[in-house]
Formats: structure tokens, C-alpha cells, sequence
């Protein structure tokens, strides 16, 4: 109806026609070809390529098997080579039937009989075999040396394949490796690696006390600060001999313990600090409110040092039921009598009940806190309870190790998750730098693992995957709501656009309708 | 004049225990109280506590507190000087300032330290360390003093302590004026007591009171010590001075609000002939000075601190000798020989109080009731001038009250990078003088020596130290104009339109006597730095500068408005581009016109249905 009514225009050149496509696409060209690359490029946020599933295996424990291959010589200078190889075999023989732990080998290898004073310092442990009465062991105090004895009839001829003997350094040796097989297992099993072995033999009492440990020591730094405080609860006493008594008491452990850590000091002398709990007598559920932190000023270190309190506090309180307590905090079967409690990566708090006049404590009053302060701080630090001090301390290091490589790993495996879990996070170049370095460290510590580079790599792996985890630039542009892009890009696109998609489709209208008029004309054509 | 000695009484008694250590006990304290005119009270508490230096480098604190310890030993300070104020000293009426203006900071936080360090960068990162160590041990924003806070005063400020040796040390100067300080100050300063709040002087310190004073400052000062033949000992001062309204302060706790009086018990002055039932003259304030400690600080004093030093008197009280004052039971009083100062003995344990009655009404009570105040050297004030968004200018008043004597001081400004000064408009004029300062000889001229270091756009601050003089008995006016800068849509704070602090200006007065003394001295030696001793010090009221502030929508409404134009153009462009013209008898009718003719016919339908219905 209407088009007959209407007029209707001339038709258009045909090269109007295709001019007007050309223009058209040309637009779009632009649009697509310029306009979209640039504002993609303007607009993305910077990620960096993290090598995101080798960070994975590594949390996994795919990258690396933690192993501890320990050498332990054997110095026989009483025996024959071959009697020595033999009973060498054995006693190899008798601790892999006793070992059931793959990543923690005892290897035994045969020391040169010249080396007759000395230990082997590339090995853990020297075993110096010498003929006597009976079988007895006994560990140097300050050298990793365990003297063995055995009665003549002790050597196994060569044919024998059992030996009293052997089986007898086997068990030595197993019972001296014993927490720290534990420890290291215990550590591996909480972490995610998958681990095949599981202390067995292993009272659950014990391995409680084993998953307590990493729990209560505080993470591996290389200097530690040390504050000692007088709190009292009155004005009285107001100064202390601590000068002499860290002399006396303190600084033979610091002094052991200077390989692994340097440690800085200072006291502080507290008046009129009143505890968090004025009960006489303290409960256990008292004991973790007792620290009045919001009145006491026990401000960690600034220097990045991480800070270990001890406090000895004046007072009248006891502790209830001695007994409980320390069974259930666990290592102060020590102390003669519960004074005192510790606070796990933080310290320990010494209740010291003196007369009321006292003025000035001398160092002699502050002996049983300042034992009770050095056995927490091993404890605090970490180091094993028992077996000869050299020993421990290389166990010490061992622990640390695995310990600090397990975080490392861990950390790495949580960058990569927030990576993939955050697609619009940035990735800055540093943090990639910082995690191949991590990488490289931790497979240089995975390949030397138990020696003292091993130790080092760790730390290194470990500060570097903590740097990068923890870079500031990461969280930048994190919130950037959707809204605002909205209230940016709507005003410019919204009117920009909608001329040019109504021209694209009029255009492709117009282009359709042309085809179906030179059909229909075509059909005509035909019919006539 | 008897003022004058009382304060002089004070201060030797002060200096004798500070320049003794070693014959003193390790720690100190006194609280000196001091009624002002108009019904004000000034109550100086001072704490000062020693350590010996070897001690301190081993870590050993016995006194001095572990926390502040820490910190300066980690940022190798050997000075600090912390200050945290609010309110105005009134020196009109409340005469000279407390410790002659030693112990005070502008409005804000001001702190100023000498580090040791071997060059330029190191001293700014290890101040970097130390302010940001400060903010979190007092609760303070000090971690904002960055690099367009800080200054290195050149003249104003000298070291307190002795130190061996100047040449490795830096002098950082840093002050934030828009910072409240409040009860989250001061409970950390009590906390590096030795006795806390717990006993001494320090219990009567209570933030309801402190922070409700006309004015107040605290202060911590850190120096080291040295007396010939003697160990060093680093001494840790902390002070805190307010000035107590009287009657604001004997307000009940649980009725806080002010209300006027009935009627009858206004407080008028009755020896006025128009005095009746229904006129009233105020009587003066000074009138009714009587008060008890435990009325103005609402408890009364616990004991002493087992520690002071047993020498010192506790609490001293200037008033004149002929008025009464009444304590608690084992005080002892023992009158100062000046006759207008007495300080009390205090018994270790028990509560002490005292009591202020009424001035006898006697003749001139303004002369017995209250010690007249001291006047200072000098008084200052100081302005904004001019209007407008653009530009402004500053006035400083300064007054020199004596008849016969110059006053010369320093006096320093450290402005935000956001005003531009222009340094020509400096001008210093006598008031009534109508010459131009430059015209006049050099004996004569007011301004003697400028030091200024311009600022750098969102990099440093002005700062701007006149050493000049004011003629006895006569005003200069200091002005200069400034420039306004506009900030960045992101340097605005939030609350942009309250306006911008600008720190408080430091006068430091010159102590006459010293350069006699030390010859060459301060005259012209390192640039004509100040004696060691300044001889006053006073700060001005910080000021609030208003920046020109934009509409914070202004860019969604920019994204908007120039998207708009842009889409106009583009779509106008191309639908011209695309579009095929023709004329208009080619093509089909469209348009208005059709829908018009479609709705005539309708409507012409319509009236003809009407018609014919």
C-alpha cells in the first residue's frame, strides 16, 4: 500500500554503492584492526609467564625427594681390612632391615685406620671401635664421636653373616638417629609430600610431642634477639644483677649455639606491671592470658630480628597442678617445680616468688630461672632433646633444612594457586626473577640436602619465595571494580558505536535485499 | 620580678640535678604548679631519668625504657626531641611560656633529631626508620613526615647534649600540624615511666583531663650527658605542661555539661553601683582561685615513685607566700627563700592532697592571689592576608615588650611545597615607620641574614630561616606572599575543603650574653649559627590554608562530556560519510510532514464522525 503511494528514489550508481561499502568496512577495519589491538594493549594487565606447574610439583613433592644421605666412618684401627669390610657389611646389613624410612639413609663407610685421633669431618658421625671388656657406647661430649667397645669374642669370623656386634652398633646408631628420623618424617608427613614411610614404632605420645615441636620453635632466622624482663608487680625489686647472670647462666648455651645463630640481648627492668590474670593460683587456660600485652611493653625488635621474650615476673602466683601441667605442655619435666611455662614462638614466663623487701636480685637468685631460660630456649630454637651436643646440632641443621625447603616449596605452590585463582592479579617481572631463583635454590639444596650448603641454598630458596609472595606491586590494581570500567567506557563507546553497527547492518541490509531483487529479477527473466 | 626568681629558684635546682647526674639518683620527677590569671593553672610535670651510655650500648635498661631504646640505637640517633601540642598559649595574660619555651612543639607533632650518619642518604633512611618506628610506638601518624615534611633547620635549632663530636651528625626536622593528639598518645608516654601511672606524680596524668586543657604539650627529649670526670650518661626527659581551666576542671565527671548558673549564684562582682538583683557585672576570674588537686585532676596524688630521687621535692606550688594552702597529713612544706614558691615533701605511700582555698579578700587580691607572670621577650602572631583562590600572603606580628633592649631570633618556617613564597615580597617593617626596610642603614636593618631552600614540587617543602632583630619597644611586621598551587585529583585529602595545615613558625631567641661570652661565638662562625643556648623559644598558632578544591566528580563528568563530543562529531562525520542524499522531490515523502497529514486525517476524520453522530 504505502509503496504505491510512495515515490521512489532513483536508483544509486553502482559505484556509489561500493563506495559507501567501502567506507564502511574501512571503519571497521580500523576499529578491529587498530582500535582493538591498542586499547587491548593499553588496558591488559602485566603477568609475567611463572613456570606454574613446575611451582606445583614442587609444593606437591614431585620435584624433589627430600633425602638425607648421612655418612657415618667407622674407625677400627684394632681390626683387620677385611674383618673391618665385613663387619662394615653387616652392620649395614642390620640397619636397613631396621630402617623402614627411604629419605633418611645411614650410609657406613670405612675411615682410613691412618686418621687415628681425629674424626672425619666430611662424615656425620665417627664410630671408633675399640677392643675392650663389653659392649659399650659412649658419645664424646664434644666431638660427633661414638666410642665403641666390644669383648674380643665380639668380631664376626667371615663366614658368620649375623653379628652380636654389629647388630649392637645398629641399634646404636638407630636409637642416636632416632628423633631426628622422626622429626624429619614428622615434618614431611604434615607437609604435602607424599611420603610412603611412617615412624613406626612410635609411641603416640611421642609423635604428639613430635607434631608439638615445629609448633613451638620459632622460624629459622639467622640472628635471634634475645629480651630479658623483670616485671613486678610493685615497686619493688627495681634493678637486677642480669649483667653477670647472662654471664654465667646464658652465654655457654649462646656460645654453642653461635654456629647456627648470632643472638643480640637486652633487659629491661618493669615496675608496677600488673599481669593479665590476678589469680593466686594459675590454671592452665590462665597461663596463655597471663602476658598483660596491651600494658607491658614487650615490642619485638625493629631490626628484623625475631624477638625471644623471657620474663621473669615477681609474684606470689603458682601454677596449678604441676603434674597436668607440664605433661600437657610437655617439655618441662625439667623444671623442678612449675614456675614457669612457655609460650610457644614467643618465650617463657618465669613466676619468682620473693620477700617483699627486696630490693636488688642478685645474679645467685636468678640462677634457676636463667637454667629454666637456657633448656627453653634449645627448645624455642629447636634443637633436639637428646644425644651428644655436636650431634644435635648437626640434626639441628638437618631439620632446619627440610624444614625451610618444605615451606619454600609450599609458598611457591601458593603463589601458583593465587596465580591460576586470580586471573586480574599482576604479575610484576620481580616476582618471576624471584621465583626462578627459588627454583634454582631449591634444587641446588634438594641435590645437597644434609650438608651445610644444603642449609644455606634453603634459606636462600626460602627468603626468596617469601620476597615473592609477598610483593607489594601484586595488589595494586587488584580491586578495580567493574563499575567504574563501566562508567569509563560506556559514555565514549556507547555513542561511537551505535552509528557505526547501524550502518554495518543497514548496509548488510541493503546488500541482502539487492541480492533477493536481482534473484527475483533473474527468475522473471526466466519466466518471460 | 619575684616570679622571675621563683623560675629562676626552679631552674637552678633543675640545672643542679641535671648537670649532676651521678650525684643524683638515676630518675627524677617534680610537678610544679603554677596559677595563672584568669582562672587558668599551669602544672609542669617533668620526669627525667639517666642511664649510663655503656649500659645503653650493651642493652641494659633499667630506667630508660627498652622500647625508645631500642629505636635510637636502630637508627643511630643521638638526639630526639619529640613534641606533641594542642591548644594556644595565651601570652597576654599567661605572660612567659613554661622551661622558656624549651619543652614545647607547635599544634601537632613536631620532631626534630641529630643523626649520626655519614652522608645525606643515610641520614634520610635511617630517619625513615626512626619516624616510622616513633609512629607505631606512639600511636601517631610520624611515619607521614616524608621527604616534603622533613627540613634540616640551618640556624634554629642547636643540640642540647654534648656531644663530642658535630661532624657526622644530621639535624632532621620534621612536623605534622594536622595530627590530633589525643589519649592514644598518651598512654605510651606513660608507658616509658618507670613507675608508670601507677604512682608519683604520673597518676594524676589522665587523658580526660590532659586532652581538656586550654593547652598542652608533651614532650620527650633525648640527650647525652657528659660531666668532666665522670662516665657519660644518656637522659631521657619527658614533660608535660598544661594549662588547666579552673572552673571547666572542678566541673562534676557525671555532669560534664556546661550550664549557666541560677541567677542568684552568678558570680558577680558586688562592689559595682549598678550591682542589683537583676544587673550583674562578671566578677574577675581571678577572684575565685581556689581549688584541690583532686578537683582538678579528679583523683588526688598516689605516693611518690619508690625511685625518685628523694632530694627532689615531689610537687612545688608558686603562689605567694601569704596565701594558705592546705595538705594532706605528712606533707611537709618547706617555703622557698623567694618567697613566692614552696614545694611539699610527700609521704611514699599514702594519698597526698592539697587545697587552694579562697584568697583572702582582701584589698589588691589580684597581686596576692596569683605570682604575676613573667613577660616574655617577645610575643608573635601570625596570619594569612589577602583573598581569593589564587594567592596569599603572611603576616607576622612581632612584638618586643622591653624598653630598652633588642630582641634577635631566628625565626623559621617550614611551609608545605604547595605554597609557592615568593622570597622578593620578604618585607620586615617597624609599625608606624613608613620607610622601606632596604633604605635604611645597616645597623639598623631588621632582617640580617635569610637561609632559603625552595621547595621542589611534591618533593620538599619550603623552608624559609630569617635571622633578624626587633628594635626595643616597638612591632615588625614580616609579610610575604605566597602562591597557591593546584594539587593533583589524588593529593587531596578527604576532607579537602577543612583546608590545609601549615606548620607552626619557630622563633628561636638569641641569648644576647652568649656571644660576648664566647668571642667570636655566635657572631658570624658556620654562617652565623645561634650560642648554644637559645635564650627563648616560641611557636606561633599553625595556620589553615584553603586551596583552590575541585568538584571530586569533575572526571566522570570530563570522561562524559568529552565522550559526548567526540561521539557527536564521529557519528555526524559518519553518517554524512555513509548516508545517500537526494533531493527532496526524488525520493519518497517522510518525515514530519507525512505524520502530520496522517494525524490531520485522523483528526479530520474524527470531527466529521462527531458531526455527523
Amino acid at each position: 500500500m504505502a509503496r504505491q503511494n510512495s515515490r521512489q528514489p532513483p536508483p544509486e550508481k553502482p559505484s556509489d554503492r561500493r563506495r559507501r561499502s567501502h567506507i564502511i568496512l574501512s571503519f571497521w577495519l580500523i576499529v578491529l584492526c587498530l582500535g582493538l589491538p591498542i586499547w587491548w594493549k593499553t588496558t591488559t594487565i602485566y603477568r609475567a609467564n611463572l613456570p606454574l606447574q613446575e611451582m606445583l610439583d614442587w609444593s606437591d613433592g614431585k620435584a624433589c625427594r627430600p633425602v638425607f644421605p648421612l655418612h657415618i666412618s667407622i674407625q677400627a684401627n684394632a681390626l683387620q681390612e677385611h674383618e673391618a669390610q665385613h663387619l662394615l657389611r653387616l652392620t649395614q646389613h642390620a640397619l636397613d632391615d631396621l630402617n623402614d624410612f627411604s629419605g633418611h639413609h645411614l650410609r657406613l663407610q670405612l675411615a682410613p685406620p691412618s686418621g687415628t685421633s681425629h674424626y672425619d669431618r666430611d662424615s656425620v658421625l665417627t664410630i671408633r671401635l675399640a677392643p675392650g671388656e663389653t659392649s659399650t657406647a659412649n658419645f664424646e661430649p664434644h666431638e660427633p664421636v661414638l666410642d665403641i667397645t666390644y669383648p674380643p669374642n665380639g668380631i664376626p669370623s667371615p663366614t658368620s653373616s649375623s653379628s652380636p656386634l654389629a647388630t649392637y652398633i645398629a641399634s646404636q646408631l638407630r636409637s642416636a638417629f632416632a628423633e631426628e628420623q622422626a622429626a624429619i618424617s614428622s615434618l614431611l608427613s604434615a607437609s604435602s609430600i607424599p611420603s610412603d614411610h611412617r615412624p613406626q614404632g612410635l609411641s603416640p605420645d611421642a609423635s604428639d610431642a613430635l607434631s608439638k615441636r615445629p609448633a613451638r620453635s620459632l622460624r629459622y632466622a639467622p640472628t635471634y634477639h634475645l629480651t630479658f624482663s623483670l616485671f613486678t608487680g610493685g615497686p619493688l625489686p627495681s634493678s637486677w644483677d642480669i649483667e653477670g647472670a647472662i654471664d654465667e647462666y646464658m652465654k655457654p648455651v649462646l656460645d654453642i649455639l653461635s654456629p647456627i645463630h648470632n643472638f643480640t640481648i637486652d633487659t629491661q627492668v618493669q615496675l608496677y606491671a600488673a599481669p593479665g590474670v590476678q589469680n593466686e593460683v594459675l590454671n592452665k587456660e590462665d597461663l596463655s592470658s597471663f602476658i598483660n600485652a596491651a600494658e607491658w611493653p614487650l615490642s619485638p625488635s625493629i631490626g628484623g630480628a625475631p624477638t625471644i621474650n623471657f620474663i621473669v615476673f615477681v609474684g606470689d602466683q603458682t601454677i596449678a597442678t604441676p603434674s597436668q601441667q607440664s605433661s600437657s605442655e610437655g617439655d618441662d619435666a625439667s623444671a623442678p617445680a612449675s614456675h614457669s611455662w612457655l609460650i610457644p614462638q614467643w618465650g617463657t614466663v618465669y613466676l619468682l616468688p620473693l620477700p617483699h623487701d627486696t630490693t636488688h636480685l642478685a645474679a645467685s637468685a636468678l640462677k634457676q630461672p636463667f637454667l629454666t631460660f637456657t633448656s627453653h630456649l634449645l627448645s624455642l630454637t629447636g634443637i633436639p632433646q637428646s644425644g651428644s651436643l655436636p650431634l644435635r646440632l648437626s640434626t639441628l641443621a638437618r631439620i632446619r633444612s627440610a624444614d625451610l625447603l618444605l615451606r619454600a616449596s609450599s609458598t611457591l605452590g601458593s603463589l601458583a594457586r593465587l596465580a591460576l585463582a586470580l586471573p586480574s592479579i599482576s604479575i610484576p617481572r620481580s616476582v618471576a626473577d624471584g621465583v626462578a631463583k627459588t627454583i634454582r635454590h631449591l634444587r641446588l639444596a634438594c641435590e645437597t640436602l644434609g650438608g651445610p650448603e644444603g642449609l644455606a641454598h634453603a634459606r636462600v630458596a626460602e627468603a626468596e619465595a617469601e620476597r615473592a609472595f609477598f610483593e607489594k606491586s601484586m595488589v595494586g590494581q587488584l580491586y578495580f571494580p567493574d563499575e567504574h570500567k563501566v562508567a569509563v567506557y560506556l559514555p565514549l563507546l556507547g555513542p561511537v558505536a551505535v552509528p557505526l553497527v547501524m550502518g554495518l547492518i543497514n548496509e548488510l541490509k541493503a546488500w541482502l535485499k539487492r541480492r533477493r531483487d536481482t534473484a527475483e529479477a533473474g527468475k522473471g527473466k526466466k519466466r518471460e | 620580678m619575684g616570679q622571675f626568681l621563683s623560675f629562676l629558684w626552679i631552674s637552678i635546682f633543675a640545672l643542679l640535678a641535671f648537670s649532676s647526674p651521678a650525684l643524683g639518683a638515676d630518675y627524677h620527677e617534680q610537678l610544679n604548679l603554677r596559677p595563672l590569671p584568669q582562672s587558668a593553672l599551669l602544672a609542669s610535670f617533668n620526669f627525667r631519668s639517666n642511664t649510663t651510655v655503656s649500659e645503653f650500648e650493651k642493652g641494659n635498661f633499667r630506667f630508660f625504657p627498652r622500647s625508645l631504646g631500642q629505636i635510637l640505637q636502630h637508627a643511630g640517633t643521638r638526639e630526639l626531641h619529640l613534641r606533641f601540642s594542642l591548644g594556644r598559649w595565651d601570652a597576654e595574660s599567661w605572660g612567659a611560656r613554661p622551661w622558656n619555651g624549651a619543652r614545647e612543639g607547635g599544634t601537632g607533632v613536631e620532631l626534630w633529631a641529630w643523626l649520626e650518619a655519614h652522608a645525606d642518604d643515610e641520614a634520610d633512611r635511617k630517619w625513615l626508620t626512626l619516624t616510622n618506628a616513633l609512629s607505631g610506638l606512639f600511636c601517631a601518624s610520624l611515619n607521614f613526615i616524608d621527604g616534603t615534611r622533613t627540613t634540616r633547620p640551618f640556624m634554629s635549632f642547636q643540640p642540647e647534649g654534648d656531644h663530642s663530636t658535630l661532624t657526622n651528625m644530621h639535624l632532621l626536622y620534621g612536623v605534622l600540624p594536622h595530627e590530633v593528639v589525643c589519649t592514644e598518645n598518651l598512654t605510651p608516654f606513660l608507658k616509658l615511666l618507670p613507675c608508670k601511672g601507677k604512682a608519683g606524680i604520673a597518676s594524676l596524668l589522665d587523658g580526660h583531663k590532659l586532652f581538656d586543657a586550654s593547652w598542652q604539650t608533651m614532650a620527650i627529649d633525648v640527650r647525652p650527658i657528659c660531666s668532666p670526670g665522670q662516665e657519660c650518661v644518656l637522659q631521657i626527659e619527658q614533660t608535660i605542661d598544661m594549662v588547666l581551666d579552673i572552673d571547666r576542671s572542678k566541673r562534676p565527671r557525671d555532669n560534664p555539661i556546661p550550664r549557666s548558673p541560677p541567677a542568684d549564684q552568678l558570680p558577680c562582682d558586688t562592689s559595682k553601683p549598678y550591682h542589683s538583683h537583676d544587673t550583674c557585672f562578671p566578677a574577675d576570674h581571678t577572684a575565685n582561685q581556689d581549688w584541690s588537686l583532686s578537683q582538678i585532676f579528679g583523683k588526688p596524688l598516689k605516693g611518690t615513685c619508690p625511685l625518685t630521687d628523694p632530694a627532689v621535692p615531689p610537687v612545688c606550688l608558686q603562689v605567694p607566700d601569704s596565701r594558705s594552702v592546705f595538705v594532706s597529713e605528712g606533707a611537709f612544706e618547706r617555703k622557698n627563700p623567694d618567697q613566692v614558691s614552696r614545694c611539699y615533701e610527700i609521704p611514699p605511700s599514702a594519698d597526698f592532697e592539697m587545697a587552694l582555698p579562697k584568697p583572702d579578700s582582701s584589698a589588691d587580691t589580684t597581686t596576692t592571689a596569683v605570682v604575676a607572670p613573667e613577660t616574655p621577650l617577645l610575643y608573635a602572631e601570625r596570619s594569612f592576608t589577602g583573598h581569593g583562590q589564587e594567592r596569599g600572603g603572611v603576616q607576622t606580628i612581632l612584638r618586643n615588650p622591653s624598653p630598652d633592649t633588642d630582641v634577635e631570633f631566628v625565626y623559621m618556617e617550614t611551609l608545605p611545597w604547595f605554597m609557592r613564597i615568593y622570597l622578593h615580597t620578604l618585607q620586615a617593617r617597624v609599625a608606624g615607620d613608613a620607610r622601606t626596610p632596604n633604605s635604611t642603614t645597616d645597623d639598623n636593618k631588621l632582617v640580617r641574614q635569610v637561609y632559603y631552600r625552595p621547595a621542589v614540587d611534591r618533593a620538599r617543602g619550603t623552608q624559609l630561616e630569617v635571622r633578624m632583630r626587633v628594635p626595643p619597644a616597638s612591632t615588625v611586621f614580616v609579610t610575604y606572599d605566597f602562591e597557591k598551587s593546584i594539587l593533583r585529583y589524588t593529593e587531596y585529602p578527604p576532607d579537602a575543603n577543612r583546608g590545609f595545615d601549615v606548620a607552626a613558625a619557630v622563633i628561636t631567641v638569641i641569648n644576647p650574653h652568649h656571644g660576648e661570652g664566647g668571642g667570636e661565638g655566635s657572631g658570624d662562625d658556620a654562617g652565623g649559627k645561634l650560642g648554644r643556648v637559645a635564650a627563648y623559644t616560641l611557636r606561633t598558632t599553625s595556620l589553615l590554608c584553603s586551596l583552590p578544591t575541585p568538584d571530586f566528580s569533575m572526571p566522570y563528568n570530563v570522561i562524559i562530556f568529552t565522550s559526548t563530543a567526540i561521539a557527536l562529531a564521529f557519528g555526524g562525520v559518519f553518517n554524512i560519510l555513509v548516508r545517500r542524499f537526494v533531493a527532496a522531490h526524488e525520493g519518497p515523502e517522510g518525515g514530519l510532514g507525512v505524520v502530520l497529514g496522517r494525524v490531520k486525517g485522523r483528526l479530520v476524520g474524527l470531527v466529521k464522525k462527531g458531526v455527523e453522530g
